[in-house]
């Protein structure tokens, strides 16, 4: 158990460095120059080829993209002082840089803004696993009728719809044209969680229900094949009663895949905050990315927000692993 | 993307043909059918998949001849034929149209309208964007295909160490987070391709099918992997190793004819998760913007949602037909090839 978890830790630690370094050496090698429009807009004065050079060298662009990405990385070890044109800035231990449009510390932009994401995806995958699970139990449980029928068919109707026209929609039809859901965005939570809650409300109900589908149709196949199984008759005939067989036996062993499931698509869902925070106009990482690459390209904070991305990914994965041994007793980690 | 769910379960259709074997005998006429064959007359006999086809072929069609369509129509998607109507022409000083929905009611000669803003005809540009959008999903499902499968048979064909590089690789690109990588690696691309505004378009198309292939091709990859390793052990791949046939040969020649319904599977699952994709990172900004695109004209619609319905719906009804199609015929497909479904 021990082993396992330290080499998955290892193999994790190397798939972020690798996201990472891809992004940074990406942008440093890209053919946009991060030190014009700084050297544009300091001063007044014009750029000149001279003090565009002096820039770039005050900035480090000079070096070979290894030694930037060292510094990046000590950076986020040790802190580190950056420059960018005539301002020197002191960048504090896990230095993510200075962000070229705000001149503020990423990682302190960054704490601001995580916050609103992970509210939403943890909300929406709340829903959409409530939901998705349920329906697909009793889905299964009344198999073959017609509102087993209408579920299989309707969810894969409901399901090919791209979320982001789901999303776009709700806020459209439920926010701006009535009033059923008057306020949606993000309220710090420190100030009041309830307009927090409220404002986030709709935002996480559409990501639930528009994902929940896949997991109504997921679990109900899950589900069918598990009750096909020769223990669940054994169940039946010692007269267990039907709720019992159905959650206790049942719905145990089609967990697992479902897990399994909700890990790999942790990816989907991010893209689908990405699209929700545009959309509700909420300060989060995918709005803050989508931000940094409109001209001028801000390469310190979508490096962060790749690095996020890959962490919230990587994370989710080790949990299910480790999830995995504890729903299954059949697996052995090891 | 959304493969990794659908295409698990597909099972090689590779020796089929046993389940036949107890009904041969009783008729008198044998035929024999390959897998292929089977599937094919399982899915003329699907009615949603055959309806859903007839749909997409109209909407192939109109992609197609969506130039001629225009020239027919007299309507225009820019500025670059003389014949078209300037936007003071027809458009009031509020931007909105002087003729046509949404004040002044369906007139023939614009049947959805024109933009606001630019004047454009919105059913020339609701059929070149879906021009666009089946070009960019075909081409993606076609380079994201050869990656996936020539990576995931040598992936699973070799042993040691090549199969762990490829299986890491597998691996990293699927924990890369998709959207953000997309956002990084777009305007690179377009700005490393396109100098001149001329070859922008172009250089946005490439970028877009670039980025789609970059994170689109592991689910296949895994898939072949996994098929390769069990029907690697097979006796006709022994058998063609011992006879001496040369290793690519066995991977394309022995290996490959036995993948085919997986492939074509996760073929069809795969294009309207591009199609989604195109009109999704066009709608964030990140996609097309110098050629017409759904996705944006759905996000220049926004703004106009409550005054002008027409011209938020067409694209989010275009696009939603499309998407749902192409999904129910990939459906059928799996069906139709998966040897446990039996009708």
């Amino acid at each position: 158990m021990f082993g396992f978890v330290v080499r998955r830790l290892l193999s994790s630690l190397l798939v972020i460095l690798l996201a990472s370094f891809a992004v940074f050496a990406l942008f440093y090698l890209g053919p946009n120059n991060p030190a014009q429009p700084v050297c544009d807009s300091a001063g007044g004065s014009r750029c000149t080829p001279e003090r565009l050079e002096a820039i770039e060298k005050s900035m480090g662009l000079d070096k070979p993209v290894v030694v930037a990405y060292g510094t990046f990385m000590k950076g986020i070890v040790a802190g580190r002082e950056v420059t960018i044109g005539a301002a020197t800035y002191d960048c504090d231990a896990p230095c993510l840089g200075i962000a070229y449009g705000s001149r503020g510390e990423v990682t302190e932009e960054l704490k601001g803004r995580i916050v609103p994401t992970i509210l939403i995806a943890v909300g929406g995958s709340i829903v959409y696993l409530v939901i998705g699970v349920t329906v697909g139990i009793m889905a299964a449980a009344r198999r073959g009728s017609l509102g087993d029928r209408l579920l299989v068919s309707g969810s894969l109707i409901v399901s090919s719809i791209p979320y982001y026209l789901i999303c776009l929609l709700a806020w459209l039809y439920l926010t701006l044209k009535t009033d059923i859901f008057p306020e949606t965005g993000y309220f710090p939570i420190t100030e009041d969680p309830l307009k927090t809650f409220s404002g986030l409300l709709l935002p996480c109900l559409v990501l639930g229900i528009a994902s929940s589908p896949v997991y109504a149709r997921y679990t109900r196949g899950q589900m069918v094949e598990t009750l096909g199984d020769d223990y669940i008759r054994t169940a039946r005939a010692k007269g267990l009663g039907g709720r019992t067989v159905l959650l206790k036996h049942g719905l145990r062993a089609a967990m697992v895949p479902i897990v399994t499931i909700f890990g790999l698509d942790f990816g989907i869902l991010l893209a689908g905050t990405v699209f929700t925070e545009k959309i509700f106009g909420i300060d989060g990482i995918g709005r803050w990315g989508l931000d940094a690459i409109s001209a001028p390209q801000d390469l310190p904070v979508l490096t962060a927000t790749v690095l996020v991305g890959a962490i919230f990914i990587v994370i989710s994965n080790l949990i299910v692993d480790l999830v995995y041994g504890a729903l299954d007793p059949r697996v052995r980690l090891g | 993307m959304a493969l990794s769910t659908g295409t698990d379960e597909i099972v090689s259709g590779a020796e089929g043909p046993d389940e036949k074997s107890e009904e041969a005998p009783s008729s008198k006429n044998l035929a024999g059918r390959s897998p292929t064959q089977i599937a094919l007359e399982r899915l003329r006999k699907d009615k949603v998949a055959l309806v859903c086809s007839a749909i997409l072929l109209v909407l192939v069609l109109l992609a197609v001849f969506a130039p001629l369509i225009c020239d027919w129509l007299n309507i225009y998607v820019d500025y670059s034929n003389p014949d078209a109507p300037r936007p003071s022409e027809v458009l009031g000083p509020d931007n909105y149209p002087i003729i046509g929905p949404p004040d002044h009611g369906f007139i023939w000669s614009h049947p959805l309208g024109i933009e606001p803003r630019t004047g454009y005809d919105n059913l020339a540009y609701i059929l070149y964007g879906l021009r666009t959008s089946l070009m960019v999903a075909v081409l993606a499902t076609a380079f994201s295909t050869v990656v996936g499968v020539t990576l995931g048979l040598i992936a699973g064909y070799a042993r040691g160490w090549v199969d762990s590089a490829l299986s890491f690789f597998i691996d990293f690109f699927l924990s890369f987070p998709f959207i953000l990588g997309a956002l990084a690696l777009a305007p690179i691309i377009t700005q490393r391709f396109g100098g001149s505004s001329d070859s922008l378009a172009r250089a946005q198309l490439l970028s877009i099918v670039g980025v789609l292939v970059f994170f689109g091709w592991m689910g296949l990859a895994r898939l072949i992997r996994g098929q390769v390793l069990s029907l690697r052990e097979r006796e006709f791949v022994q058998a063609a190793q011992v006879i001496g046939v040369p290793t690519r040969q066995v991977l394309f020649k022995e290996l490959l004819p036995n993948l085919v319904a997986p492939i074509v599977v996760a073929v069809s699952l795969s294009l309207p998760g591009y199609v989604a994709a195109e009109a999704g990172l066009s709608y964030l900004g990140i996609g097309l913007t110098e050629s017409p695109s759904l996705g944006r004209m759905v996000n220049n619609a926004t703004n106009y949602f409550e005054n002008y319905p027409l011209y938020l719906w067409s694209p989010v009804i275009v696009i939603m037909i499309m998407v749902i199609a192409l999904n129910l015929v990939g459906d059928s497909i799996r069906d139709a090839f998966d040897p446990k479904t039996r009708r």
